[in-house]
């Protein structure tokens, strides 16, 4: 039963977790990226060494999206966008180590919870995600649309920002693989050769945080940076297991989020760390801690986009239909070895199923020890000079917005676009962090509203679907209450202490 | 402002390449480094594979350097327009030249903004299916409920290869009884998965499919289960396939649903057929002598026969025709459809 | 009932979703003019601070180098075409002269570093990306 468990195939594993990990680690590489370019690899290998060596690199890739995203303040992936919100102020004062050990700790219970619900109930899930249509899921994104209003530190702006990122990500043409006509609109006529697909999200991402951080630093002459003895590394780490002890719901919660998330196809990876995050956040009894440093905000961030993972490849084993961007590579994996995936494949391929599980058992094990091991070197690239850091990093971007499109000049110049509209935007008090959400959920939002009405043609619609409807509302408004609540009271806080602001 | 500038340094460009680039005396050949663009961004889809079997069994046969690069429909054939020296090809299907004929934006016509080059490969799955549950069997019965008023909805990624099996149906149920096309209605939405969505939302009664990735649905017994009731491929193409089809439908099983065993008119007399042939697209001004090399390598790999079992076995048809050939047989297709079009609009 | 219905005409359909944004994000500017108006009145003073206290010629040095090196790198690509070359030869002047930038005392000694870095940094990526992993730079 378990005979595909050879010496090749635990390597596989091993050496695809590790690589993923280094995708995962470079600004700009992301873990699909790792997942196509390895892909024609796979051919030769066979289907169940395959698979173990793109798993690896599935689980290391989204795994690695949480170093610098920590350490830099730049998402290596769209899903570890939440993690830099506590996770760089904690590197900032010292703490890299200890928010990158509570960040792979998280990731790889994440990891586990989702592995063990595809292992469990995948089938049953799948006839679950199906009953989302149209109107369940532009509900869905709009609840991770009110993620914004958690997010922002003044309503108005961050609000403002958000809907910025909204229209942002409308330019250009209204995407026919989304079911949208294919049509224009919000472009200059001078700019449809470049803007016909709009802009892209990665060199977005890493313009907006990584070159706009940069220039913010040179805007202030590039101070020194940490010196070794400002890191709290190795035994100065104050990480402890205990940390964990008050996170066992929010860990629950959040891998959940994560997996939940990830089984419905078409909403998409950074929605699941988004719901994970503000929902710890409005659990939290210290909510006006996060984004500041609170352990709990990378707990949550790291523990839902690493729930993605099993998440995601339940729509794929049981309906055929991937789960997001990766597991979307991944069809090409079994078509390449002449194997459908559809609702047969877990019967018709059982020890292709029993290899997968083992395969992503063993890479959430082997990508926890590696990074585990590692992370005391890797807390120390906050010491590396400015000077040599900063331009390895552009250009690394430079590279991640060139290859993610396989080869698109514009994606470049998006970077460049996005990285000085992210330093004026700090200038102008606009918030980085909704405007990102609204750019990033904006797409789906459209198809998904616009289609809702297209196909029931009634406006009650939203509200009368189905029960699945009527609680996403009383999530979304509890969400906007509790928003609407907490800045509230941050003003008052504010205004009793006037001599602050 | 920008373009001029961009002409400028395109211009000195060209320059210092005409000045520092020996290697470019030898143009008639293809060159080390050749880039491969495809008109789909997904590389885990049929393009992408159809595309890196060839490109991996010329970069062998040439001892040269092939890259795919899966940027797209617009973006590739930009790159194509931007390289006239033979360092961009690019490979596509279909929809290159349908895209043109449905009016869709940013699609020009292939025949005349590039040359259309040799065939590679079909991918005979393009299918329609109804729920398992439908009263439908057959398009018979769907022609016979739209002579008798019923709408029946058919979910489509408008524009394209979706649509033209949907644009056929709509020909011939006009064809049979003028006016019934009318209650041929497209649902327009997206991908596999969209459009798998609108059927178990019972927002269409039909959907366009694939034998790959719907085959399975077809052997279930649930609420999501559904059934085969066209297969727009030609007889000939799908007796190419293996004779143990794909999951536990046969060829045999297979070929009920297409031609002639199943009827979707073109005019009364022959069937309407419709294969998914991935084919070379490249540059207007490139060098014929490319064009000729592509021609020699190609046949003389197909002579040789290892390609034919690698896209077999991923369920692709082995298609070769040279240059000459594939011309003709392209621009045939495309007046076929262009009339098909005009028939129903 | 009937005046919650809507009919979506699929043709137009590309305008509605941008038409209801645009008309939101103009109520909340509004909103956010009138709130504001004060700060928004004492912009400029607020932006001649910002550039007096601004490092100048790292900013606009970052800038300038950015743009040129990336309008650089397509031309210069296309000489040696899909070999990646554009994206080596512009990278290793780039990675230095940014180094040297943000270098605060441009001493020998501390220069050295720099040098290597960009020696060997732009080869490491260019080597790893277009020979290992088969992608394509410019």
């Amino acid at each position: 039963m378990f005979e595909f468990i050879t010496p090749l195939f635990c390597l596989l594993i091993i050496g695809g977790t590790f690589l993923g990990i280094i995708f995962g680690s470079i600004p700009g590489l992301t873990a699909t990226m790792a997942v196509a370019v390895c892909l024609p690899l796979t051919f030769p290998l066979g289907l169940e060494n395959g698979l173990a060596l793109l798993l690896g690199l599935y689980v290391g890739g989204i795994s690695g999206g949480l170093v610098p995203a920590v350490l830099l303040g730049i998402p290596g992936t769209p899903s570890s966008i939440t993690t830099t919100f506590d996770g760089f102020p904690m590197a900032a004062s010292g703490e890299g180590e200890k928010a990158l050990r509570i960040g792979i700790v998280s990731s790889f219970v994440g990891g586990l919870i989702s592995l063990g619900i595809l292992f469990a109930f995948a089938p049953t899930l799948a006839r679950f995600a199906i009953e989302f249509s149209y109107v369940e899921k532009f509900l869905i994104i709009l609840f991770a649309l009110t993620v914004m209003a958690a997010l922002s530190k003044d309503l108005l702006l961050g609000i403002f920002s958000g809907v910025l990122g909204i229209f942002l990500s409308l330019i250009g043409r209204y995407d026919i693989s989304d079911g949208g006509n294919g049509k224009m609109r919000l472009v200059p006529q001078e700019w449809d050769y470049y803007l016909d697909n709009g802009f892209s999200l990665l060199p977005v991402l890493i313009g907006l945080f990584g070159l706009a951080a940069i220039l913010e630093q040179a805007e202030i002459g590039v101070p020194k940076g940490h010196s070794r003895e400002d890191l709290k590394v190795g035994g100065e780490s104050t990480f402890s297991f205990g940390i964990f002890r008050n996170q066992a719901g929010n860990l629950a919660r959040s891998s959940f989020i994560g997996t939940f998330v990830g089984i419905l196809p078409g909403v998409g990876g950074s929605a699941a760390s988004l719901l994970g995050y503000s929902n710890a956040k409005t659990f939290s009894k210290h909510p006006q801690t996060f984004g500041k440093g609170e352990p709990a905000g990378i707990v949550a961030s790291e523990s839902a986009n690493n729930g993605l993972t099993g998440g995601a490849l339940v729509p794929l084993l049981s309906l055929g239909i991937p789960g997001d961007a990766t597991t979307a590579i991944l069809v090409g994996a079994f078509t390449l070895q002449g194997i459908q995936v559809g609702p047969l494949f877990i019967g018709n391929n059982p020890d292709t199923w029993n290899a997968m599980i083992i395969a992503m058992l063993l890479a959430n094990v082997a990508m926890f020890m590696m990074m585990y091991i590692a992370i005391r070197h890797m807390a120390l690239v906050v010491t590396v000079p400015k000077h040599i850091l900063f331009p390895i990093i552009l250009m690394m971007c430079v590279v991640g917005a060139y290859t993610i499109n396989y080869g698109i000049m514009f994606d470049v110049w998006t970077l460049l676009i996005f990285g000085i509209l992210g330093w004026l935007m700090v200038k102008l008090r606009l918030e980085v962090a909704p405007f990102i959400i609204g750019f990033i959920l904006g797409p789906s939002s459209e198809v998904y509203f616009v289609k809702s009405l297209e196909s029931f043609g009634d406006l009650t619609i939203f509200f009368t679907k189905s029960w699945i409807a009527v609680v996403l509302w009383i999530l979304i408004i509890g969400s906007l209450v509790g928003s609407f609540y907490m800045s509230r009271r941050n003003a008052d806080q504010n205004a009793s202490g006037r001599a602050v602001g | 402002m920008t373009i001029s500038r961009r002409n400028f340094l395109a211009t000195s460009a060209a320059g210092a390449v005409a000045l520092a680039a020996p290697s470019l005396a030898r143009a008639q050949q293809l060159p080390r480094n050749v880039r491969l663009v495809i008109g789909s961004t997904s590389t885990g889809g049929d393009t992408y594979q159809n595309s890196s079997i060839v490109a991996d069994a010329l970069a062998e046969h040439l001892g040269i350097n092939i890259r795919v690069d899966a940027v797209g429909a617009s973006e590739g054939f930009r790159a194509l327009g931007r390289d006239s020296r033979g360092t961009t090809l690019m490979m596509f299907h279909d929809q290159s030249y349908l895209g043109n004929l449905y009016g869709r934006e940013g699609y020009a016509n292939p025949f005349e903004a590039y040359t259309v080059g040799q065939t590679v490969s079909i991918n005979p799955g393009n299918a329609y299916l109804v729920p398992k549950s439908s009263t439908y069997n057959s398009m018979e019965d769907i022609f016979n409920a739209a002579v008798a008023g019923e709408r029946v909805r058919v979910a489509i990624q408008p524009g394209g290869v979706s649509e033209i099996g949907f644009s056929a149906m709509k020909n011939a149920a006009n064809v049979r009884a003028p006016g019934s096309a009318d209650n041929l209605v497209a649902v327009n939405t997206g991908g596999q998965s969209d459009k798998n969505q609108t059927m178990w939302d019972d927002l269409a009664d039909c959907i366009n499919g694939s034998i790959q990735a719907n085959e399975q649905f077809t052997q279930i017994d649930d609420d999501t289960a559904m059934k085969f009731v066209w297969i727009t491929a030609r007889q000939a193409t799908l007796q190419q396939a293996p004779a143990e089809g794909m999951g536990n439908t046969t060829r045999e099983d297979l070929l009920k649903y297409a031609t002639p065993a199943t009827s979707v008119t073109l005019d009364g007399s022959q069937d309407f057929t419709f294969d998914k042939e991935f084919f070379f697209l490249f540059n207007k001004e490139m060098d014929t002598a490319i064009i000729d090399q592509l021609d020699e390598a190609l046949t003389a790999i197909y002579t040789e026969g290892a390609i034919q079992e690698r896209q077999l076995g991923s369920f692709f048809i082995p298609n070769f025709l040279n240059f000459a050939d594939a011309q003709a047989h392209l621009q045939a297709k495309n007046e076929t459809y262009r009339n098909v079009l005009a028939q129903i609009s | 009932m009937a005046r919650t219905q809507v009919t979506i005409d699929f043709e137009t359909s590309h305008l509605i979703f941008p038409t209801i944004i645009a008309t939101v994000l103009t109520l909340l500017f509004l909103t956010i003019v009138i709130r504001d108006r004060s700060r928004i009145a004492g912009s400029g003073a607020y932006w001649r601070q910002t550039f007096a206290s601004m490092d100048k010629v790292r900013f606009f040095g970052t800038l300038v180098l950015t743009l040129i090196y990336f309008w650089l790198m397509v031309p210069v690509g296309n000489m040696w075409p899909n070999t990646g070359m554009g994206f080596l030869i512009c990278s290793v002047p780039y990675v230095f002269a940014v180094g040297l930038l943000y270098l605060h005392e441009r001493s020998l000694r501390n220069m050295i570093p720099v040098a290597i870095m960009a020696a060997v940094a732009p080869p490491l990526a260019w080597w790893l990306f277009s020979y290992i992993f088969f992608l394509s730079l410019p």
